[in-house]
């Protein structure tokens, strides 16, 4: 035992030379995880936040005009002006602010709407009810709309489809209301319409959910656990080129030549960098919980299962440490084990869902990413994260990470097997 | 223990895949106890595999290997504490400093700590390295690295130290220190098994020689002895020559 605490004071000690390595293991994936998520946030911010500036010029004095004007309010869609420095504008000036494109849409309901209406729907009634054959002649009603010629045309076609739903529904109360009255007037028996809502069909939109729970993780909870893991993976490059230099420079011949086994060298490094890997997913969560709310984002919430937490950094620590003793073994350079190890792990970060969340992405890619050791451990998280998921859940990934690092470890003793051998 | 030899091999047998003759064929070697003894070989007559194998860093076809009486077939657990190898390469890590390589080496072979930092003391004294101590090896000179890859090798007091060329690339300073201190480590007890290209290094402080070639002794005695035999030759670099013959082996 005291002969293995030396190989790992070795191995502490070369680790804590490897200035690079360090940078790479620990500098690189903050500086990811805060920029990448305060970069998600703000395009989701943009998106969320967003209102389409509108003029709006009401000169009817009556229930149409002001309805439209709070539902256009209560929508949110919009961001409401009625006066332009201090004043009504006109017509014209409406056409010119629009065509600046200082606002993207200018209303104009005309005097009188209200008034209109209730004309038009008295004749309408008074005629039904005396049995006229012909309807009588309507006064027209129409609003004035101008749209900014540069809006594009799925977002003209969104704008226009609201507001012509608002109005409709308002034009369709108001009307019901006013048939109402009129037939109350000419009928004996007094109906109401305060109770019948008008709209009788329900679109119920719901979003998409896994048991009970909303799957679709905020910047925040994406962002943490899939730099985790990248900065985790990322240990294969310090790790391999350990293995390889040593190798190289004749000190790990050496080693072996001493009362040291193969075995033990290797577990030297399991343990020392399976003990950098979990610093690295401990700093990681506490930039998630209280870094990032310094910059105005949600603080990421580490579920209720600890041990979960643990034995899914702890497995996605032994994937890695296995495929980095694998490049070791493998590669004859230390080049190479850095390209290849570099190259392999962005592979896998991409298509496992570290830069692209996995939801958006096809189904093709979709499919492909479930062989990424990166998507199991993400997997793993999101259900700890959202589904406030413990150890039971989680250890179908936590079980596919472990394998891939023992099928990755025994990779590695047959190549070390077959270079003493034969090379 | 009953053997004469602390290293002998029997007919040992190694062949590379994909080589067409084999690197070893049926090397017979016996090292006496004691003895300072320097294996001559031009390149690629197969002596690094050969030492390899004796130090169980590779897998040989056939033969037998012996060190201090133990089978190499046996496993090499008891045979590790035995011998100390000071390889070619310059093997040491090279971010530390003398003192963090030694000290973790040493613990590798299971010295006591306090034990361990009177020998380090003792051998940086010993090869002039004591104010260096601290200094990180990759600041160290050609000579100064090659001085403590030899502490490190000796650090647990073996009975056989093996030695792949450990003057090549140092100053005649550094060159005449080391082979001192090997003959004084040698007449202290100490087997030594000592390769070098260097002919009149051999010469100088050897008590017994070997020549090799194409994977077998071809020749073995002291130096004084094999003077004697091929009296012909006015200098142990003539006598390999002769033995060896001037054809070049750089592609083997």
């Amino acid at each position: 035992m005291r002969k293995f605490r030396y190989l790992i004071y070795k191995d502490y000690l070369l680790l804590k030379r490897d200035v690079a390595g360090l940078l790479l293991m620990f500098l690189m994936p903050i500086v990811l995880v805060i920029l990448m998520t305060l970069l998600q946030e703000s395009t989701f911010r943009a998106i969320t936040d967003a209102s389409v500036p509108l003029i709006l010029i009401n000169k009817d004095k009556g229930e149409l005009g002001k309805a439209i004007d709070k539902e256009l309010e209560l929508s949110g869609v919009f961001k409401i002006d009625r006066q332009i420095d201090g004043k009504v504008p006109t017509l014209q000036e409406l056409e010119r602010e629009i065509a600046s494109s200082k606002y993207t849409l200018g209303i104009l309901i005309p005097e009188n709407t209200t008034e209109n209406i209730q004309k038009n729907v008295a004749r309408y009634v008074l005629a039904t009810f005396s049995g006229a054959m012909e309807l009588p002649a309507m006064d027209s009603v129409g609003f004035v709309i101008y749209v900014d010629p540069t809006t594009k045309a799925s977002f003209y076609t969104t704008i226009m489809s609201t507001l012509k739903e608002k109005t409709q529904k308002i034009e369709f109360d108001y009307i019901l209301k006013e048939i109402t009255r009129q037939v109350n007037e000419i009928s004996p028996i007094s109906i109401s319409t305060a109770g019948f809502a008008g709209q009788q069909v329900y679109i119920d939109i719901r979003d998409a959910q896994l048991e009970g729970k909303d799957m679709v993780p905020n910047p925040v909870q994406h962002n943490v656990p899939a730099w985790s893991l990248f900065a985790i993976f990322f240990i294969v490059i310090s790790l391999s080129g350990s293995i390889i230099r040593e190798r190289q420079d004749g000190s790990f011949s050496r080693l072996l030549t001493m009362p040291c086994s193969y075995t033990e060298y290797l577990l030297s490094k399991a343990i020392v960098f399976t003990l950098v890997s979990l610093i690295q997913f401990g700093l990681m969560l506490l930039i998630g919980v209280y870094i990032l709310p310094l910059f105005g984002t949600e603080s990421l919430n580490l579920g209720s299962s600890p041990l979960a937490l643990i034995l899914l950094g702890l497995s996605a620590a032994l994937a890695a440490i296995g495929y980095g003793i694998a490049i070791g073994n493998i590669a004859d350079t230390s080049h190479q084990s850095a390209v290849f190890g570099a190259i392999s792990i962005v592979i896998m970060a991409a298509i496992g869902g570290v830069w692209i969340p996995t939801f958006i992405m096809s189904d093709t890619l979709r499919t492909i990413g479930m062989f990424s050791p990166m998507h199991w451990g993400l997997s793993g998280f999101l259900e700890i994260f959202m589904l406030d998921a413990g150890v039971k859940a989680i250890l179908p990934e936590s079980g596919m990470m472990i394998l891939f690092g023992l099928v990755c470890f025994i990779i590695a003793l047959a190549f070390n097997y077959r270079r003493r051998l034969d090379v | 223990m009953g053997n004469t030899y602390a290293i002998e091999t029997r007919d040992l047998k190694k062949t590379y895949k994909g080589k067409a003759h084999p690197t070893l064929n049926g090397l017979s070697l016996r090292i006496p106890y004691g003895s300072l003894f320097g294996l001559l070989a031009p390149n690629g007559a197969g002596k690094t595999t050969a030492i390899n194998i004796i130090c169980g860093l590779r897998k040989y076809d056939s033969g037998e290997v012996l060190v201090d009486g133990h089978s190499l077939a046996d496993g090499m657990k008891s045979i590790k504490p035995l011998f100390g190898l000071v390889p070619q390469d310059i093997a040491l890590f090279p971010t530390m400093t003398a003192y963090e390589n030694l000290k973790i080496l040493g613990g590798l072979y299971g010295i006591q700590k306090s034990l361990l930092e009177k020998r380090i003391n003792e051998l940086l004294e010993l090869f002039d390295l004591s104010a260096s101590r601290h200094s990180y090896i990759n600041r160290f000179s050609g000579g100064m690295k090659r001085r403590v890859n030899l502490i490190a090798g000796m650090l647990h007091a073996p009975k056989i130290l093996i030695l792949d060329e450990p003057t090549v690339g140092v100053d005649a300073q550094s060159r005449r220190l080391i082979l001192e201190k090997l003959v004084d480590i040698n007449r202290s007890g100490t087997t030594i098994l000592f390769i070098s290209h260097y002919l009149e290094e051999a010469e100088q402080i050897c008590t017994e020689v070997a020549f090799m070639d194409n994977g077998s002794v071809i020749c073995q005695g002291p130096p004084s002895d094999l003077r004697d035999i091929y009296k012909s030759c006015d200098s142990m670099e003539s006598m390999y020559l002769l033995l060896t013959g001037k054809r070049m082996r750089d592609n083997q």
